[in-house]
């Protein structure tokens, strides 16, 4: 398959925001749009993340974009008639406060996702082993828990939008570098690639860790910077977790996937701010250590291997939506800080609507770029 | 069941060392000091050592180096135990493993 010599959207990034977004807007009608991934589907942060979504935030928009996604999500098989199944699991996230501080916090953030109509209650660590029967109760002083809230397949996610997507004519070139964006008059003129030159005037940038090598190209300054973050898989265990569990104070989510394995992940923020994959010894150790406290029984669950993919983070942990001052035609939607897989039915909508001009159905106008330069950051606390 | 306990082997030599009782789904069994779980069944003839989870499909002896789980059994009430690579002992209590197994404490 040769590239096009144009296209009307070049979206750079075959991850799941890459890939939801070109179908969002081939589902609008829009014709000649073209995918470029460098690897292949699913290669960076998507196939590597944890897979979770939560309506569980503290802030209002986080809240309303992760609603969106789940509302999308629990009907995704159907609406990109997939014929396989994107596995999504409402088994509930119950999220633990540490201390007397955190459960504060968690009271106003159930108020809030009430009032959106996310249907989280507050709980005691007696009613919260109710939900999760085996966890050390001793370990925390309140928790919150949402059965809405679940994790899906990463892979036949992406899977679903790059088949639906394609079936409405989109292009999707795998191993396929780009290696240059031309701009003229401040306005974008075409794409270079590893397989030739596409002549467009929008670009995308969904590209994940490497948005800000593709926001050079084109001179914008994307102020992302890349971490590794490390995750474990166990050997596969009858059901006995129950919903996601998380805490931010404890720095640990953990799951069990349906196949049986248990999945779990910590951050590190003294981490290299580097593209390294590699797994190491300290997240194992400090992993299972947080683990067998919080869950004992899981002490002697194997461990099968461990792997790590990238966070592609900003300064306020909040993706970045839109276009850029500077050149005429660059859309970002990158930055997301660890949360760009749950996000993206919410991403490829928004996006969708800033391309074609249309009223956005979520106002993320403050996640702009411009927000850094006027340090308008924006808060939230809850995150691993 | 017949004998198929390997006496001639390339590489190892196999001592006849003292005999240890256990069970395998119930029925007593004997093997010999040196054994693991998984050559003592092979010695008594015993092929199916436990079914996949999800097809059913009978699992036996495969790698015999403790990588492939498909010796996966419960011993003593534990689950998941490699029984390729674990040592047999006196009185051992060895059963097929029918589903994915739970942690010790569950």
């Amino acid at each position: 398959m040769n590239l096009p010599k144009s296209a009307s959207v070049v979206i750079v990034g075959g991850g799941i925001s890459g890939c939801a977004i070109a179908w969002n807007l081939a589902n609008r009608g829009v014709k000649d749009i073209v995918v470029l991934e460098k690897d292949t589907l699913a290669n960076g942060s998507t196939g590597r993340c944890g897979a979770g979504i939560r309506m569980q935030w503290g802030a209002e928009k986080n809240c309303r974009l992760a609603q969106f996604s789940v509302n999308f999500f629990e009907n995704a098989n159907d609406i990109l008639a997939y014929e396989r199944d994107i596995e999504f699991e409402q088994s509930g996230y119950l999220i633990i406060a540490a201390n007397e501080a955190e459960a504060q916090q968690f009271r106003k953030n159930v108020a809030l996702q009430n009032s959106l109509g996310i249907p989280s209650v507050f709980l005691s660590p007696e009613e919260a082993t109710a939900i999760v029967p085996y966890i050390n109760a001793t370990q925390f002083v309140a928790a919150t828990f949402c059965q809405k809230d679940g994790h899906l397949n990463p892979f036949h996610t992406t899977d679903a939008f790059a088949i639906a997507a394609e079936r409405l004519g989109v292009r999707i070139f795998k191993h396929t570098e780009v290696t240059g964006i031309e701009v003229k008059n401040n306005r974008i003129e075409s794409v270079d690639t590893t397989g030739g030159r596409i002549a467009t005037h929008i670009v995308v940038n969904a590209a994940g860790g490497w948005s800000k090598a593709i926001g050079k190209m084109a001179g914008v300054d994307v102020p992302v910077y890349v971490q590794r973050h490390q995750i474990l898989v166990t050997e596969p265990l009858e059901p006995i977790l129950g919903p996601m569990v998380m805490g931010f104070s404890y720095n640990i989510y953990i799951q069990q996937v349906p196949h049986g394995s248990i999945i779990m992940g910590r951050s590190d923020h003294t981490e290299p701010r580097d593209f390294r994959t590699t797994s190491g010894w300290k997240f194992i150790e400090e992993m299972t250590k947080t683990c067998g406290t919080l869950l004992p029984y899981l002490r002697t669950a194997k461990i099968l291997r461990q792997w790590a993919g990238h966070y592609c983070m900003t300064e306020d942990a909040q993706p970045i939506y839109g276009p850029v001052p500077e050149v005429e035609g660059m859309y970002l939607a990158c930055g997301f800080s660890g949360h760009g897989f749950m996000l993206a039915p919410a991403t490829a909508e928004l996006i969708s609507e800033m391309i074609l001009g249309e009223p956005l159905t979520i106002d993320v106008s403050d996640l702009d770029i411009g927000r850094f330069k006027r340090r308008e950051l924006v808060r939230e606390q809850s995150v691993v | 069941m017949e004998n198929r306990r390997i006496t001639d082997h390339p590489i190892l030599d196999f001592s006849e060392g003292e005999v240890i009782p256990f069970t395998f789904d119930g029925k007593p069994m004997e093997g010999r000091s040196g054994d693991t779980i998984a050559s003592a069944l092979h010695a008594n003839g015993v092929k199916v050592l436990g079914y996949h989870f999800k097809t059913k499909r009978p699992r036996g002896f495969y790698c015999a180096i403790g990588n492939c789980s498909s010796c996966l059994m419960v011993v003593n009430g534990q689950s998941n135990v490699r029984t390729c690579t674990e040592p047999l002992l006196p009185g051992m209590k060895v059963e097929t493993q029918i589903d994915r197994g739970v942690p010790d404490d569950v």
